[in-house]
């Protein structure tokens, strides 16, 4: 509630006005704020070349860029881990072979089949052991 | 007192000054500086009560205002705008002083006056100076520019982007709280 008693200002506030200030001081004041804008008014001044343009704009492509390089290489590894394989050392692949079978992958006359590999990689971690072993033209094993 | 300094009244030719200054043009910010600079040495001053350190401060609001005058739309007053920035740089100063300094006694204390009168004289401007500082939100600068430089209520809404309503309601509630602050003092 509002009385009239807070209609008028505290007369104590008088003693926290700023103090009168002669011409000179007033003037010299006011010559050191020009003073300090000048350069910045000479720059306002000058006519902005085409490589001003291209600093002023040169920050905020930095930062654009470097957003649109976050998101796109979020977006890879957001894509990438959805079918993502867990990954198989070659020692493993390798060791895999040595119960005397030597994985296709590895024997293979062409070059190396990606899908291939994974698929051998997967048998191995899926408990399958190792590949079919492969058998000799008369239905047995090859032994050596 | 304000009313007279184009605050929230620009003359007709404060969009072409500021037109001007935008493009580097010497004179016509001279003008504004010229305008403006006194009361912002006051305003400054009601809230630093520091002489220097207001007139720095002015001097970094006229700069700060150059640096921002492409952000004032065309045909905007230059004197709220001018004014806004200039209390937020006020507040922003106080915190940093504050934290720099333990105790200030301004130089307007001194006086020829006793050393008693003096020291309550300096007595009473901290108190009011502290009461002034912990009031909440914009009530500090209705206070100041209002009861200590004379600016009209549609001006401080102008320039804190306020009702005219809310100014007053402001006002009031601050000096009921100044008058409760300083009661015990001047009982002593």
């Amino acid at each position: 509630m509002t009385d009239r008693h807070d209609d008028r200002p505290l007369a104590e506030l008088e003693a926290l006005k700023a103090p009168p200030r002669s011409d000179m001081e007033r003037r010299r004041a006011q010559k050191r704020i020009l003073a300090a804008a000048e350069p910045l008014l000479a720059r306002r001044g000058r006519p902005s070349s085409s490589f001003d343009v291209l600093a002023a704009w040169a920050r905020p492509g930095l930062v654009a860029a470097s957003i649109v390089l976050a998101v796109v290489a979020a977006a890879l590894k957001l894509g990438a881990s959805g079918e993502a394989v867990e990954a198989v050392a070659l020692d493993d692949v390798l060791a895999s072979g040595s119960g005397g079978q030597v994985p296709a992958l590895l024997v293979a006359g062409s070059e190396p089949d990606a899908e291939a590999f994974f698929e051998v990689a997967l048998l191995e971690r899926n408990g399958n052991g190792t590949p079919p072993p492969e058998e000799t033209p008369n239905g047995g094993e090859r032994q050596r | 007192m304000a009313a007279d300094i184009e605050g929230a009244n620009p003359v007709n030719d404060e969009p072409q000054l500021v037109e001007r200054a935008r493009s580097g043009d010497r004179e016509a910010f001279g003008i504004l500086v010229s305008r403006y600079a006194d009361q912002a040495f006051a305003v400054a001053y009601g809230f630093l009560q520091h002489a220097q350190d207001s007139e720095d401060l002015v001097q970094d609001a006229f700069i700060r205002a150059l640096e921002r005058i492409d952000s004032l739309g065309r045909g905007s007053a230059f004197g709220p705008w001018f004014y806004r920035l200039l209390v937020n740089a006020a507040l922003n100063r106080r915190k940093y002083l504050a934290r720099r300094r333990t105790e200030d006694v301004p130089a307007t204390a001194r006086s020829q006056d006793s050393p008693a009168a003096d020291s309550d004289r300096a007595d009473l401007r901290r108190r009011l100076a502290g009461a002034l500082g912990s009031l909440p939100g914009d009530l500090e600068t209705v206070v100041i520019l209002h009861d200590l430089e004379g600016f009209t209520h549609p001006e401080i809404a102008g320039i804190l982007g306020i009702p005219e309503g809310t100014c007053r309601s402001h006002l009031s509630r601050a000096r009921r709280m100044l008058r409760e602050t300083l009661k015990e003092y001047r009982h002593q």
